[in-house]
């Protein structure tokens, strides 16, 4: 029945995404329209699949590191993904898909330091969730330093507008960058899916985990390396989409319970869903200017992220 | 005198060693015969050439009053900006004569000559410019036959609206801002309402070392192929330091702009 729901929460998001926009499209000529056919559909799957990687990633990640305040932008890919993009708009680069290339480069960058930062924890036995999380921090808010500092020394007036392309959202979608993300993201997504029943046992701690034959520590990495990979390439289309990882996965746990097994792909359709209905918002609410969609999800995601907050705090 | 922000400011003698803290008003001060007064400018002052010649002061966004004060200025120009407001009081708790100028719109630039030719005694140069400026902005528009988008950033799409310098020289100069409905300088808007309201010509400020760049990569991403100037590649490009802000030049800007838009047009 929840199943059902979502799934049809999730159609209608989509639907709504392809109907509703700034530009009047006639129903009848949705299915000739221009716009929707080059626009407006690849931005609506775009969106979901994006939305979706990062509420698959946020899950992946909470669990790993047992914190319920876990999201992948706080693991310092966010801030290594601002830093490529920035370099390869200094560098004046001609090709439209350097900067896509260059946030996924620096997202990449970013994430072996943090891993290799989380390994050195407990003398190197494996990764430490808390030290994971505190080296996320630390990367993340040094990344952001050394953009800032290439942004007000430079000279060219283009760079002043690199922040925009950090919160660029979904404006660069085309049938392109959707046949990316189907290129791209099964891998990671069957590696946590393949981590369902490993997570479940995890949640009840490192020690009893591997009592019941968990090996913890390849475990881990796989999770984080999945995850970070998903979020990466979910920064490198769309820049900085903040929340849909954090408060989707806690959303669907109140559903799903806490089986990873139905809760991936719960989540999965929940993030893309919720995302959808940002972006169509972010795109109608202010027609004919638009919103940063990360405004929209920050707006439906705080008031849930302080509620949680104070249910974590007081528990 | 009053300055834009309603800040008085008095000077026994004409100014002699003037800092500037916006390329608007570096360019003012050389039209206005008084360039050779100038102790100080901005990164961004690129013309007249002779103003590379100043020593600069730094970027000027958030003014560096250190800087500022060592050049021992007895007048500073500042630019409208919250950043610029709070130096300018900082200044003059220091007993340095600071003015804040506006001049983001042509209809200002006269107002702002008018001071800045009375604190350099300059006063007939000043009203002349204020009168040949005034005497544009009062012009009667030609008829505006060629539609224009002004794009500005491409990931979000952000174009220049209504409350706009270029909005003002795109009317002078025969044609429609297609986003001066859009009542600020700038707005970020969808790819789609761009292609619905379908320019005939797209103009993209550049800086002076991008002009001959070529076409911008976004140009050719295919989701940028919805929109009809895009695909039949109507395109120009605005050098920044004579279109980025009102200048006493404006006469030329438009007779540029009309002769970049008879070019381009279909």
């Amino acid at each position: 029945m929840k199943t059902l729901a979502l799934g049809a929460v999730a159609l209608l998001a989509l639907l709504l995404a392809i109907v509703l926009g700034p530009a009047h499209v006639a129903l009848a000529d949705l299915a000739t329209s221009d716009i929707v056919r080059s626009l407006r559909l690849p931005r609506a799957m775009l969106a979901f699949l994006v939305g979706g990687a990062l509420a698959l990633s946020g899950t992946g990640l909470q669990a790993l590191v047992r914190n319920p305040l876990a999201d992948p932008s706080l693991l310092g890919i966010s801030g290594g993904a601002g830093l490529g993009a920035v370099v390869a708009i200094a560098l004046h680069v001609t090709n439209p898909w350097t900067i896509p290339l260059a946030a996924f480069a620096g997202a990449l960058g970013a994430m072996a330091l943090v891993y290799r930062l989380g390994v050195m924890g407990r003398g190197g036995a494996g990764l430490d969730a808390a030290t994971l999380l505190l080296a996320g921090v630390a990367v993340g808010a040094f990344a952001a330093a050394v953009t800032t500092a290439i942004v007000s020394l430079s000279d060219a007036a283009q760079l002043r507008n690199a922040q925009l392309w950090l919160w660029g959202g979904l404006s660069g979608a085309s049938w392109q960058t959707v046949g990316l993300m189907c290129a791209y993201a099964p891998i990671p997504i069957l590696a946590l899916l393949a981590s369902a029943r490993s997570l479940d046992l995890l949640a009840l701690g490192e020690e009893p985990a591997r009592h019941l034959g968990v090996d913890v520590p390849p475990l881990k990495r796989r999770v984080y390396v999945a995850a970070s990979l998903l979020t990466a390439a979910a920064v490198a289309v769309s820049g900085v989409i903040g929340f849909v990882g954090l408060v989707v996965p806690h959303a669907m746990r109140l559903l799903w319970g806490h089986r990873h097994r139905p809760l991936f792909p719960a989540a999965f359709v929940g993030g893309g869903a919720l995302l959808a209905l940002s972006d169509t918002a972010a795109r109608v609410i202010v027609a004919p200017r638009e919103l940063p969609v990360g405004i929209v999800t920050a707006l439906v995601g705080v008031p849930v992220f302080v509620v949680l907050l104070r249910r974590w705090t007081t528990s | 005198m009053t300055d834009a922000v309603g800040r008085i400011v008095t000077l026994a003698v004409p100014a002699q060693r003037i800092v500037s803290l916006s390329p608007a008003g570096t360019e003012l001060v050389f039209a206005l015969g008084a360039g050779n007064r100038l102790v100080g400018r901005t990164t961004w002052c690129d013309y007249p050439p002779e103003a590379r010649a100043v020593p600069s002061v730094g970027d000027g966004l958030s003014p560096n009053i250190e800087a500022v004060v060592a050049r021992r200025p007895d007048l500073v120009l500042l630019y409208r900006s919250p950043l610029d407001q709070s130096a300018a009081d900082h200044l003059s708790r220091l007993g340095i004569p600071a003015v804040v100028l506006e001049q983001d719109r042509l209809s200002q630039l006269g107002r702002a000559a008018r001071l800045v030719g009375r604190l350099t005694g300059r006063d007939s140069a000043g009203d002349s410019l204020a009168a040949v400026l005034a005497g544009i902005v009062a012009r009667p528009a030609p008829p505006a036959p060629v539609r224009l988008a002004f794009v500005v950033w491409d990931t979000p799409p952000v174009v220049i609206g209504g409350g706009s310098y270029l909005d003002e020289l795109a009317t002078l100069a025969g044609a429609v801002n297609v986003f001066h409905d859009l009542p600020g300088a700038s707005a970020s808007v969808a790819l789609e309402t761009i292609a619905v309201r379908d320019p005939d010509v797209i103009a993209m400020p550049r800086d002076s070392a991008g002009v001959d760049a070529g076409p911008p990569a976004f140009l050719r991403r295919p989701e940028w192929q919805v929109i009809r100037a895009v695909r039949e590649r109507r395109v120009v490009y605005l050098v920044g330091s004579l279109f980025g802000r009102p200048t006493p030049r404006a006469e030329l800007a438009i007779a540029e702009l009309e002769r970049l838009l008879k070019d381009a047009k279909p």
